[in-house]
């Protein structure tokens, strides 16, 4: 089974972000760039699956910058087997990057498309689904697991107060939650063999894909920074206060 | 003509073996110095890295990656980030493995590497110290007498690690025939024997009980009259280049050295941000903060000194000295940058529930290994 991984580059979750004077972007030198997470679930359990069907092709996909292949390769690393970077330097939003990565499906026509629910940077939390309508294939998103038999697939959702299990036929698109599995490190021979596996570039421009952002970015700003706590005497002046000041009670 | 950048493939091991150490070896280590063992489904982990395996030739079940001393500091610094002992067990195997690797007939590597090449982690180790005041790897008090039929060992090695698991060693002794040895000057006549564990006369005397490195499991090892095969001396009749091997240790345990201290750096800065006295945090204090510095000057300097000699082993040059260097200044860093950090965290270092007495313990060791890594 060929299973298509599109993935996204995104700042380290443990890198202090700074926002640009301009507010419009953030600072980027200084940051150590990694795979989203949740697209790291995804390339797991892509190499899983092919791994339990002891076939398949696991092919990763991004729309972003040149140096995005450097979080390629470390997917490369963990054992997928190639690679598609379509080459990108200027902001997109998740429909273009939706359009372009339905383009590549229709050109690599895998059965499974398997991709992180959100990129851990903006959380938008809509490329899944986009792709899925532009496909017309049937969609399970946040899946915490998957089973697929022949063409079938059961995903079971995490859902508010519960579990939700779809079944539907294979191809489609699942978006992969943060409790589907624990991705394994690359190993060292993974690493050396990652540099010879097929890194393929192809430029967005040449998808003949609407590329002009629909959506303009306003402004970001940091969260406020959080008050210092204050001690109160007494058990009466603290309830005064969640009465008076906070408001709570 | 010097370039310190590291190639992609370098940067990427680097980061898989810290993101590695940073969530499987870091959180074990306190655990595993109380509890004087390491998880089993940690060096399973570890072993699916595929330090010791990578190199080995498919033919005989590794992955035929091309071995690089620089990758390996860079492989040692961040395993000895996560824990010192934790790190010298899991690359222990390669105590074995690579001087088969490199200096081995086709034989012996046909016979042995295999070992190695498997799915679960393999106990294969070295013994090289020995239990004297006078130790020294160019005048070793294990002997090897050639005989008419290969050679007998005799000797007390110890800081054997694996040894009560170990299914083999590669012993370090002093050879007592005249065909040469090593080619540097000093090392002649220290050759190396593969010995198996069930050869008569090999006996893994008890666990010792270390000051540091609780979690490692080391032995001391008796060999009284083991008589082995005259193809049991590693190169066979070209007998290994010990000074080479010596020197790919030294680099490995300074590569180590920097890890220890790099670690206990870290630590010591980010407490010193964080605690506050006389209404500041103390790292603005300049008796803090000039320590500080004066660490992480050092911890480069360690690294650059491990950098040059394993640029040189790779270019198959002999850098027994650039090692010896490298893992001299590493060593007294590492002594003197855990035992900062201790300063730094005042009475919290002290005491047990911070990590840092744990590496003060570990880096004392330092000036006296030899032979306990590989990389």
């Amino acid at each position: 089974m060929k299973i298509l991984v599109p993935t996204k580059r995104v700042p380290d979750p443990a890198t202090n972000i700074q926002v640009l004077p301009d507010g419009l972007g953030i600072a980027t030198e200084n940051v150590k760039w990694v795979i989203n997470p949740f697209d790291e679930i995804a390339i797991e359990e892509a190499l899983r699956i092919k791994e339990r069907l002891g076939t398949g092709e696991v092919v990763l996909a991004a729309v972003g910058q040149k140096s995005w292949q450097e979080q390629l390769r470390t997917g490369l690393a963990m054992g997928a087997d190639r690679a598609i970077l379509v080459l990108n330097e200027k902001a997109l939003d998740s429909i273009a990057v939706a359009s372009l990565l339905a383009k590549i499906v229709a050109d690599e026509k895998p059965e499974l498309i398997i991709m992180g629910k959100q990129a851990i940077d903006d959380d938008s939390n809509q490329i899944g689904q986009m792709l899925a309508e532009m496909l017309g294939w049937p969609q399970a998103t946040f899946a915490s697991k998957v089973e697929i038999k022949e063409r079938r697939c059961t995903v079971v959702r995490e859902v508010d107060g519960g579990l939700e299990t779809l079944a539907f036929a294979l191809p489609a698109v699942i978006t992969t939650d943060l409790r589907l599995n624990e991705p394994r490190y690359a190993s060292l021979p993974g690493i050396m063999k990652a540099r010879k596996k097929e890194l393929k570039e192809v430029p967005a421009e040449s998808l003949g894909v609407e590329l002009t952002p629909r959506l303009k970015v306003r402004a970001l700003r940091p969260p406020s920074k959080r008050q210092a706590g204050r001690k109160v005497s007494s058990v009466a002046e603290l309830v005064n206060l969640l009465h008076s000041e906070a408001k709570l009670i | 003509m010097i370039d310190f950048e590291l190639s992609g493939e370098q940067k990427m091991v680097r980061e898989t073996v810290g993101a590695f150490a940073r969530d499987q070896v870091r959180p074990a280590a306190r655990s595993a110095d109380e509890s004087g063992a390491i998880p089993p489904e940690l060096v399973k982990l570890a072993w699916e890295l595929g330090l010791a395996r990578g190199p080995i030739p498919e033919t005989l079940g590794g992955f035929g990656d091309r071995r690089s001393v620089l990758t390996g500091t860079l492989v040692a610094e961040e395993l000895a980030w996560g824990d010192l002992a934790i790190a010298l067990h899991v690359t222990a195997p390669a105590l074995f493995a690579f001087p088969l690797l490199e200096m081995g007939t086709e034989e012996q590597r046909r016979r042995f590497l295999p070992l190695v090449a498997t799915e679960r982690f393999a106990a294969v180790t070295a013994a090289a110290m020995e239990p004297r005041y006078d130790f020294d790897l160019s005048a070793l008090a294990t002997v090897a007498s050639p005989n008419h039929s290969g050679f007998t060992l005799r000797g007390d090695k110890c800081c054997v690690p694996l040894g009560e698991q170990a299914q083999a060693f590669l012993v370090y002794a002093r050879g007592e025939d005249k065909s040469g040895g090593a080619r540097a000057g000093d090392l002649q006549g220290t050759q190396v024997f593969i010995v198996a564990r069930d050869t008569p006369g090999l006996t893994v005397v008890e666990r010792e009980k270390n000051m540091g490195l609780k979690a490692l499991a080391t032995y001391e090892l008796k060999l009284d009259g083991v008589r082995l095969a005259p193809d049991a001396r590693l190169g066979g009749e070209q007998p290994a280049d010990a000074a080479r091997l010596v020197a790919q240790s030294r680099v490995a345990l300074a590569a180590m050295a920097v890890g220890v201290s790099r670690g206990a750096f870290e630590y010591a800065r980010d407490y010193a941000k964080e605690r506050r006295a006389f209404g500041a945090p103390i790292a603005t204090k300049q008796a803090i903060a000039f320590m500080l510095a004066e660490m992480a000057i050092e911890i480069d300097a360690a690294r650059l000194l491990a950098w040059e000699a394993a640029t040189m082993l790779d270019k198959g040059l002999n850098a027994l000295k650039e090692s010896s260097r490298a893992k001299h200044y590493a060593a007294g860093v590492a002594l003197k940058t855990t035992d900062n950090a201790l300063q730094i965290l005042g009475g919290h270092g002290y005491i047990r529930e911070h990590p840092v007495e744990m590496w003060l313990r570990n880096a004392r060791g330092f000036s006296a290994f030899e032979g306990l890594a590989i990389v």
